[in-house]
């Protein structure tokens, strides 16, 4: 197959068998033929994400996070339906407590070294490693945020007194997220992303609630926002600033 | 694999299936192809033709020795009649595919045998006479048995005994117009 | 001239992995040789525009890497076959292929074709569709080489290309390199000596960050003269002499 280039694969000379006419290229038809079989139809999210992000590869890159498949969306919505079902059962509103530490792990998971095998070879793409994690980013936060959203506002509707906060608990969302961020582009890790987003977000809970007595006490206290805020800024200037200059053997 | 398998491989997703098909069967095709159509356009041909093959495997009915080539030729006629009918030449080249092989065949020589079919064309008789009609619709407009027989209004035995006969006359004739090429046990 | 450069230096804390190198290279193959911690793969990692150098220029395909949008041309035109490559298991071959050619910024119209000609010429046309989980150590490194090759890149970097492959797949290799060093520059490390003495046209040994040897194979061959240098081919002995002699001259500085 493509006489000249053939790296000693299972046919040699593809076309050789039998008489050929000499001036008709058949190597040149089978890549043609190949071509079309071989080619992938990306998907209707895709091509959208293509044209709005006006880089096909962007797109394919933001359709191939791991925590925006299928399987990983599925178990968001199991978690959070789970603490829709608990608000129903006891008034607590689960969902906006559960919602940060779920997106802080998806954040954490659409981070390169702890789960992306070819990690250096994206660092030398056109389409940068940073401008894939800023659009996955900012993608599985926007996800999980609709998704929660939906969850704690039925939560809201059937049990009223968890309406209060409804939409409080994207704030301390963000800067859980940010904190997963920064731990896994610091490590290189997303696990570690993973587990400071989680027990990070877990330990301010349970100190809000040993605090003043209430579990959502770290989601309506209006004093928190600025803090939330500046915590927020910061990491994400230290996952700036880890993903600038990639450290690693030499 | 013989090429049965490799069709039903094919039919079932498997490319290199295909691949092996191309390495058996294109020379062969480019072959047949060439002589009536230029270098450019065999290979057009038997892109499309490859293709249709890697769509269509589930189309093939498996029939003994030969039927696997027998099948993809037909889908290489049926392309190469495409590109013959848009240049207006379907009805001269076709039967020169099916009825001989001219191997290397170069523009020049395909001219001459353009004149030769038509020639061997009349001998079948004036156009609209039947069996030139029935060759015509059969050959070069590719249409079925049964087709042939509501167009033309006569049962299907007389089609194919009438379509029969008319590939015999342009064997006949075309061996009578060329010089002792090969001696004759074609 | 598509690779500029000068005085280029790359330290991590007080090493100097690259120590004040100079290179120019037009098209052509380029061997870049020397034993493990060269610092080899720190200066294809350079070149490939991955990590920044410490000081010194670098110029690649007539443009400064240091500022976004001329690096992001130079990524568009550049292939890098890093050393370990890791690969998505549930990819196939031509997914993976495409995916990089996506990433280089390649039009998606383009891709295909492109796909199909980067997996023929590496041999895997058998193997297109099979998933990469599926493929052996070799396989896999040439999937890498083929994604490497599938932008048709001015600058190809191959580091350690041949880990893997068998002899027969690496006499095709250094055809695939001869034949793409007509128009590209490309530069291969290694430190399988004869692997690629064979295919370059100008060969580098490194050692210790420095370049000690820059000329054709035949010369460095011809360094082997006159010295009883250890190896079992010609190429190998003068690779020998050139390591052995730096060494003895630091020996003697320090």
């Amino acid at each position: 197959m493509t006489g000249r280039y053939e790296m000693a694969g299972d046919h040699d000379d593809l076309a050789g068998r039998g008489r050929r006419p000499g001036d008709v290229d058949l190597d040149r038809v089978w890549l043609g033929v190949a071509a079309q079989v071989w080619r992938r139809h990306p998907g209707p999210a895709e091509r959208a994400a293509g044209r709005l992000l006006r880089s096909p590869g962007l797109a394919r890159a933001l359709v191939t996070t791991p925590s925006l498949l299928a399987g990983w969306l599925i178990a968001t919505a199991v978690v959070l339906m789970a603490g829709l079902f608990a608000t129903l059962g006891t008034g607590t509103p689960y969902v906006p407590l559960l919602a940060p530490a779920v997106a802080a792990a998806g954040i954490a998971y659409a981070y390169g070294p702890g789960i992306d095998p070819a990690w250096e070879l994206a660092r030398s793409m056109a389409v940068s490693d940073r401008m894939v994690l800023l659009a996955r980013t900012l993608a599985v936060f926007a996800v999980n945020a609709v998704l929660g959203l939906a969850a704690a506002a039925a939560g809201a509707a059937a049990v009223p007194t968890a309406a209060a906060v409804t939409f409080g608990w994207l704030l301390p969302m963000t800067a859980v997220c940010a904190l997963a961020l920064a731990a896994a582009t610091l490590a290189q890790s997303a696990n570690v992303g993973v587990a400071a987003g989680v027990a990070g977000w877990a330990i301010v809970v349970l100190a809000g609630q040993s605090a003043s007595g209430r579990l959502t006490a770290v989601i309506t206290e209006a004093g928190l926002v600025l803090p939330y805020l500046a915590f927020a800024a910061v990491c994400a200037a230290i996952a700036w600033a880890a993903t600038r200059v990639p450290r690693g053997t030499p | 694999m013989d090429d049965d398998d490799l069709i039903a491989a094919v039919n079932a997703g498997d490319d290199a299936g295909l691949r092996e098909l191309f390495t058996r069967h294109a020379p062969w095709l480019a072959v047949r192809l060439r002589s009536v159509l230029p270098a450019a356009e065999v290979e057009d041909v038997l892109q499309e033709t490859f293709l249709a093959v890697w769509r269509g495997a589930g189309g093939y009915r498996p029939g003994g020795p030969g039927s696997a080539g027998g099948w993809m030729w037909g889908i290489a006629r049926r392309q190469a009649a495409l590109f013959l009918r848009r240049r207006g030449q379907a009805e001269l080249l076709l039967p020169a595919i099916d009825v001989h092989e001219y191997p290397g065949a170069d523009p020049a020589e395909t001219a001459v045998i353009r004149a030769e079919l038509a020639e061997a064309l009349s001998a079948l008789g004036p156009e609209g006479s039947p069996n030139r009609e029935a060759w015509r619709l059969m050959y070069v407009d590719d249409r079925t048995v049964a087709e042939v027989a509501e167009l033309t209004g006569v049962p299907e035995g007389t089609v194919k005994s009438r379509a029969h006969r008319a590939r015999k006359q342009l064997r006949a004739a075309l061996r009578r117009r060329e010089p002792a090429q090969d001696g004759g046990g074609r | 001239m598509n690779v500029e450069i000068n005085d280029l230096t790359r330290r991590f804390g007080r090493n100097r992995a690259v120590d004040e190198v100079s290179l120019q290279a037009g098209a052509g193959v380029f061997g870049l040789l020397g034993p493990n911690g060269a610092g080899k793969t720190t200066l294809l990692r350079m070149m490939a525009t991955v990590i920044p150098p410490s000081s010194g220029t670098l110029r690649l395909l007539g443009r400064d890497p240091g500022s976004y949008g001329p690096r992001r041309e130079i990524r568009r035109r550049v292939g890098y076959l890093p050393q370990n490559l890791g690969y998505y298991p549930g990819f196939t071959v031509a997914e993976f292929v495409e995916y990089f050619a996506l990433l280089k910024d390649m039009p998606p119209g383009r891709v295909p074709a492109a796909v199909a000609v980067a997996v023929e010429r590496t041999g895997l046309g058998d193997k297109a569709r099979a998933k990469l989980r599926t493929l052996s150590g070799g396989m896999l490194r040439r999937a890498g080489i083929a994604q490497a090759i599938v932008n048709e890149p001015e600058l190809l970097l191959l580091d350690e290309p041949t880990a893997g492959l068998d002899p027969e797949q690496r006499v095709a290799f250094r055809a695939l390199l001869r034949d793409l060093g007509e128009r590209a520059t490309v530069i291969v490390s290694t430190h399988l000596v004869e692997d690629v003495g064979a295919a370059c046209t100008r060969v580098a040994l490194m050692d210790q960050g420095k370049i000690l040897f820059y000329g054709t194979p035949a010369e460095l061959t011809a360094r082997a003269e006159g010295t009883d240098a250890a190896g079992d081919a010609p190429l190998e002995r003068g690779y020998s002499a050139v390591l052995a002699a730096a060494r003895i001259g630091a020996g003697a500085r320090s």
